[in-house]
């Protein structure tokens, strides 16, 4: 590594990025980083092969009488609304009892869903305010993400079907922001999901065709280098002129600038870009399921080529109020999840969740299908979570979530049961994922100790 | 010594420490007018609504909770409180109490108040695309690359929530790539294309006859002459539609391309094929004046049950000269490239790579760059050009990728002395007012005029004349877009969830969007936002918002709201007649009644919200938890009506409390559906809009309901759209501390009988738009 990264490295700190960097891999030579990072079994199965780790978010609760399965352990019955779930039932663990506690109203009043949409993966409590100093805490994901940030081209995927953000105020006096991302890598910065398949396709693989590709890949890098030098001089000058929260902004700007830079260093330590043998997709079809499955696609693509480890999809926002024509729904999701215990309204709450859960079928079937080296499956190397912020969309209920725990964490999962738990912290159980992905963490967000049977 | 020490006790005596002297006063003062009309539910054990207002340890407590004097102040000066069933104090009472607070409480000084500060904000997408089109004439779809911005009080201009992720910066940086990129591939110059509108041909028997559409059935033959400078090879094309018939048809006709005389080119023309037809052909042209000619000669006539077809020319266009022998430029080109192509000259042109890179800069940056600046950016710029494949154009390009990626193009910052130090104010410097003023009024950078004010330092002394310009620029329609379109949320009309055939009750599907078509919803956005414009454009009185006695329509949202005499596409003022008054003002606007309605149903709720929100200035506190959902209350009761529902509803004292508030307004506006279409009966029962503002204001309907919004409750509508404006303006919240401001460009605005413009200047000339202070705790006047 020549001399000018070095100091590049020292110059950000210097202005007080504050980043957990697992290995200082800018003053180690490469291959030293690769050893050292191979040591422990960061993000790998016991076999050695890459782990990885998925959280699906479904919004707005569900039907809890058709959701909770008959029976525990073992043996046990799916629900009607895990129906299409069937022929996998081997590969996925149905969990009870497990809880959000800093979703709950406490002191902040109103305002549910953006708490649903910002505990979840955080189990942290969201800042109550309509936009200056939001804080929350980081995600799991992002944890997760910081510590393997070594191990593959991308630190992390975020996904989600939402691009148009509605105008005006978000939920009951909460920042938008944390009603419209999951995915936190500090407790002030918010990790935008992309919803355009295209983008995603293009970022991973690069643009163009085949060999051109990887020409455009490389010949962008090497240009990337000598603007990142421009803009980082930039930075320096304007950094003496401004104050402290203007200082965060920009800190935000150099973390991002820093990624790029670790991307093209990774890019040379990774050799050429993977090979997705897939067309570019177009953009964002209209159509729901169609837009939701494509980029599930992505997804698998993504892990399928060892390009990131970790990822989090977001199928819509807490309180969206999408209407499902596609299946006969024609009300608005969250106004149907008001639904007062009324029959007909629960019953398309149901319908909404036989959606859902027949798109997570269709993830699985396509995680099942993916065969990785000795006969493995990706489904067989993944934890995956599925769950929602809510409960009961009408209670407005932080507990008893339903959550789904699907894959095999090679070998170190036990799915095919049905896990009923008391009053458990969702944390719990993210603190055995993260120590099964090879992170030392003791405890997570709020939680109160590791959930060891998962 | 010993007299001064006697002195310094007699002093002391006298001057009392301040706080001292503040409780006393408060004691005195404020606590018996509190006590008469606010304790009976705010103190000595009562806490209506969760607020308590004698629940402090000390009297110094409770004077330094701001927050808590806020919502006093707020509340008393909107009179939502006493609430008008209860006993009122004096005008002069109100007064006092008010009048105390900002004085004791908040300290503000109206004379020199605390400006605030305003974090560095990132542009959002729609600054930053309109950004890149002003300063360098490249069109970026900144809502397909970027992801959404995340809002704060309600708009996308609030630089502390502005946040950037790694994954923006990353797009961020492809984005100046491609930016970077269409600018060099333009760059070589373009070959000319000369268009020839179909209108401008004349039939050469009879010329009144166009070209614009050519019958199949009807033989015909125009012409147009065309001057052609550069002799060579050129393509002469026409574009073309056929239109007459959804259903397939046996029509033919053939056209003819003719120059001078002679025909080029001939297609055959049917059903089959028939949108964006391309005919063309190339052909050798000597310099002088060339006939282009088409011909329509009628082929198979149509069957019986058979629609007749017609050619709509959309188009003819010479390209060309077709070696590249003559080139031209774009006037983007000069944008970038100001003196044109560069010199051969190697000194010659690193000069002029300078000067380029020198002017991008200062537009993209919106202020003065140092030579050092310019000197790594020819650096830049020279390295690519001497590189693998380079030419001065792509050094250029490489060198805008920089600027594009910088934080100085991609921030708004405003550098400041002793930037950490709260009590230290300052007049923003005249480029960064520059800036302030153009992405307030244009969502863009700074234009030459403005720039070059700043450099003389006279923009300050010219503002008023700069904001005039600034609004009656075209650029000021994307001040109505993303001020209105966020305040009145108009931005949302066209994607929200509406379900048609519900709420008409139609069988099928494309019945219903047929009725509330897309094109229904466009006119429903542009015409609110026409409205506000028509106000701006003419500085009207922004009260014509409520009570304008016309609108804006086109044909289909005419008809859709039942109103004759309005025919084709385009958007246009049109008077409404005595029976249409119900449409006055954007009560009336089908933008503002879909926005706050329900999928399947109107929510009088949620309009009595907006209106409150948005209006009014007084946004009710949000929902308790677990509250019963409207149809709850429809359970076991035969059918009610919406307002019966509402009334069940807010039986429950807790809920009555804040819904007395919203649902007289929402209720007013029953008499429109879901999709704003009018009615007057619901299911069968007559709609009831009558009710009472908790201010005490009767009203029959929604017309008279806008009457008291613009009469006497007027001073709170000036209000919160002085608020609004503030909020999106400087793009931060409003805190205690600019209560001054806003209740002085309010007062300006009441003297000039609510002329708009006022509005915009006292925003303008307002101490928070002009100063700002260092960061750090809230700095007020007196300590």
């Amino acid at each position: 590594m020549d001399k000018l990264q070095f100091s590049r490295r020292h110059f950000l700190r210097g202005l007080g990025v504050s980043l957990a960097l697992p290995v200082l891999e800018s003053i180690l030579p490469a291959s030293k980083a690769l050893a050292a990072a191979a040591g422990p079994a960061l993000g790998r199965t016991a076999a050695g092969d890459p782990l990885r780790m998925a959280f699906l978010y479904v919004p707005n609760g569900v039907n809890v009488e058709k959701w909770r399965p008959q029976g525990q352990g073992r043996d046990y019955q799916l629900s009607e609304t895990m129906a299409p779930l069937q022929h996998l039932k081997e590969h996925f663990q149905v969990f009870s009892g497990l809880e959000q506690q800093n979703g709950w109203a406490g002191a902040d009043g109103a305002g549910d869903h953006a708490r649903a949409n910002a505990t979840i993966l955080t189990g942290a409590r969201p800042k109550k305010t309509a936009g200056s100093d939001i804080r929350l805490g980081i995600s799991v994901d992002q944890l997760a993400a910081q510590h393997l940030a070594d191990q593959t081209r991308f630190s992390s995927l975020e996904l989600s079907c939402d691009g148009v953000r509605k105008s005006g105020a978000c939920d009951s006096g909460y920042s938008c922001a944390y009603q419209f991302n999951v995915s936190w890598r500090s407790e002030t910065a918010p990790v935008a999901p992309e919803s355009n398949p295209r983008l995603v396709f293009e970022r991973f693989f690069g643009s163009g065709k085949g060999a051109e590709r990887q020409k455009s890949f490389a010949a962008r890098q090497f240009r990337q280098k000598s603007i990142l030098d421009f803009v980082l001089d930039d930075v320096q000058d304007l950094s003496r002129e401004l104050g402290r929260n203007d200082q965060h902004k920009l800190d935000e700007y150099l973390t991002g600038v820093r990624e790029i830079e670790q991307r093209i260093q990774k890019a040379e330590r990774f050799g050429p870009l993977p090979e997705p043998n897939a067309e570019t997709p177009n953009g964002v079809p209209e159509d729901y399921q169609q837009h939701i499955r494509l980029m599930m696609d992505m997804l698998v693509l993504a892990f399928q080529t060892d390009s990131t480890r970790i990822s989090t999809f977001m199928l819509a926002h807490d309180g969206s109020n999408r209407s499902f024509k596609e299946i006969g729904v024609n009300d608005g999701h969250h106004n149907l999840s008001h639904h007062q215990s009324e029959a007909d309204k629960l019953e398309k709450i149901a319908k909404i969740d036989l959606f859902y859960t027949q798109q997570l079928a269709y993830m699985l079937e396509r995680m099942r299908d993916t065969k990785e080296s000795n006969g493995k499956s990706l489904l067989d190397n993944s934890m995956l979570v599925y769950c929602s912020g809510l409960a009961d969309g009408n209670r407005h209920s932080h507990d008893n979530l339903p959550v789904i725990v699907a894959g095999h964490g090679g070998g170190a999962l036990h799915p095919g049961r049905h896990v009923a738990l008391e009053k458990t912290p969702m944390t719990n159980l993210y603190v055995n994922m993260l120590n099964t992905m090879g992170v030392p963490a003791e405890r997570f967000g709020d939680s109160t100790g590791v959930l060891k049977d998962v | 010594m010993r007299n001064l020490s006697c002195l310094a006790l007699l002093l002391s005596a006298i001057f009392a420490p301040a706080a001292v002297v503040r409780a006393a006063d408060f004691e005195k003062r404020v606590v018996p007018l509190l006590e008469d009309y606010c304790y009976d539910c705010h103190g000595e054990g009562m806490k209506k609504g969760g607020f308590q207002m004698d629940k402090y340890k000390s009297v110094d407590a409770h004077l330094q909770d701001t927050e808590h004097w806020f919502t006093v102040w707020k509340h008393l000066q909107s009179q939502l409180m006493p609430p008008s069933d209860e006993a009122q104090p004096s005008a002069e009472q109100r007064n006092e109490i008010l009048r105390w607070i900002e004085k004791d409480v908040f300290k503000v000084d109206p004379n020199a108040p605390d400006p605030g500060r305003v974090t560095i904000r990132r542009l959002n997408r729609e600054e930053y695309r309109n950004t890149i089109n002003d300063v360098l004439g490249v069109k970026f779809d900144t809502n397909e690359e970027f992801p959404a911005d995340d809002t704060g009080y309600g708009f996308d201009t609030i630089g502390d929530v502005l946040s950037l992720s790694p994954l923006l910066m990353e797009k961020y940086m492809a984005a100046a790539e491609a930016i970077a990129a269409e600018i060099v591939a333009k760059s070589g110059g373009q070959i000319p294309t000369k268009y020839i509108g179909s209108d401008q041909f004349r039939g050469v028997d009879d010329p009144k006859k166009n070209a614009r559409t050519l019958r199949f059935a009807e033989p015909a033959s125009l012409v147009k002459a065309q001057a052609v400078e550069h002799p060579g090879r050129y393509r002469v094309t026409v574009e073309l539609n056929v239109q007459g018939s959804m259903e397939a048809t046996s029509h033919t006709a053939k056209l003819g391309v003719l120059v001078d005389g002679k025909e080029v080119q001939t297609a055959e023309l049917g059903w089959d094929n028939r949108r964006n037809i391309k005919v063309s052909t190339e052909l050798d042209l000597t310099p002088g004046e060339h006939q282009i000619g088409l011909t329509m000669t009628p082929g198979t006539p149509p069957q019986e049950s058979e629609n007749p077809l017609t050619a709509r020319i959309e188009n003819v266009n010479l390209h060309g000269p077709l070696d590249g022998s003559h080139v031209e430029y774009p006037g983007e080109y000069y944008r970038v490239f100001l003196d044109g192509p560069p010199p051969a000259d190697a000194e010659a042109r690193t000069a002029y790579g300078r000067k380029i890179v020198r002017h991008v800069a200062e537009r993209a940056f919106r202020r003065p760059v140092n030579d050092a600046t310019v000197e790594r950016l020819s650096v830049l710029a020279r390295e690519v050009e001497q590189g693998p494949n380079g030419s001065f154009e792509r050094g250029i390009g490489h060198a805008i990728t920089a600027m594009v990626a910088s934080p100085r193009f991609i921030f708004r910052a405003e550098a400041q002395p002793e930037p950490n130090n709260p009590g230290k104010i300052v007049p923003i410097d005249e480029f960064a007012l520059a800036s302030r003023l153009s992405y307030f009024l244009w969502s863009s950078a700074p234009d030459e005029e403005l720039l070059e004010l700043a450099r003389k330092g006279q923009l300050r002394a010219n503002l008023r004349q700069q904001v005039d310009r600034l609004l009656a620029h075209e650029r000021s329609e994307r001040f109505v877009d993303n001020f209105v379109g966020q305040w009145l949320q108009t931005r949302d009309v066209e994607g929200m969830n509406i379900d048609a055939r519900r709420v008409l009750g139609r069988r099928r599907r494309a019945e219903a969007e047929e009725i509330f078509s897309n094109r229904v919803r466009r006119a429903m956005r542009q015409e609110t936002e026409m409205l506000f414009a028509h106000l701006v454009k003419e500085n009207r009185s922004v009260f014509e918002l409520l009570t304008a006695d016309y609108t804006f329509l086109n044909e289909d949202l005419a008809r859709f709201y039942d109103i004759d005499g309005v025919k084709g596409g385009e958007m246009r003022k049109v008077p409404l007649a005595e029976d249409n008054k119900r449409r006055a003002g954007i009560l009336g606007h089908g933008s503002m009644l879909v926005v706050t309605s329900n999928p399947t149903r109107t929510s009088p709720v949620k309009r009595g919200l907006f209106l409150l929100d948005n209006l009014l200035g007084t946004p009710a506190p949000p929902a308790p938890p677990d509250v019963p959902e409207l149809e709850a209350a429809r359970r076991g009761e035969a059918k009610l009506t919406m307002r019966e529902m509402m009334e069940v509803h807010r039986a429950d004292a807790l809920c009555a409390s804040c819904h007395k508030r919203m649902d007289p307004l929402g209720l007013a506006l029953e008499s429109f559906n879901a999709i704003g279409q009018y009615r007057e009966e619901e299911d069968g029962a007559k709609i009831d809009t009558a009710g009472q503002l908790i201010t005490g204001e009767k009203f029959a309907d929604v017309r008279e309901l806008a009457a008291v919004l613009a009469t006497s409750r007027g001073d709170d509508f000036l209000r919160c759209l002085t608020e609004k404006l503030l909020v999106y303006a400087l793009g931060r919240g409003l805190e205690y501390f600019d209560t001054p401001t806003t209740a002085k460009i309010v007062e300006q605005l009441k003297k000039d009988g609510g002329a708009i413009h006022s509005l915009v200047y006292g925003v303008v000339e307002s101490a928070p738009f002009q100063k700002r202070r260092g960061d750090g705790e809230h700095f007020t006047a007196s300590n």
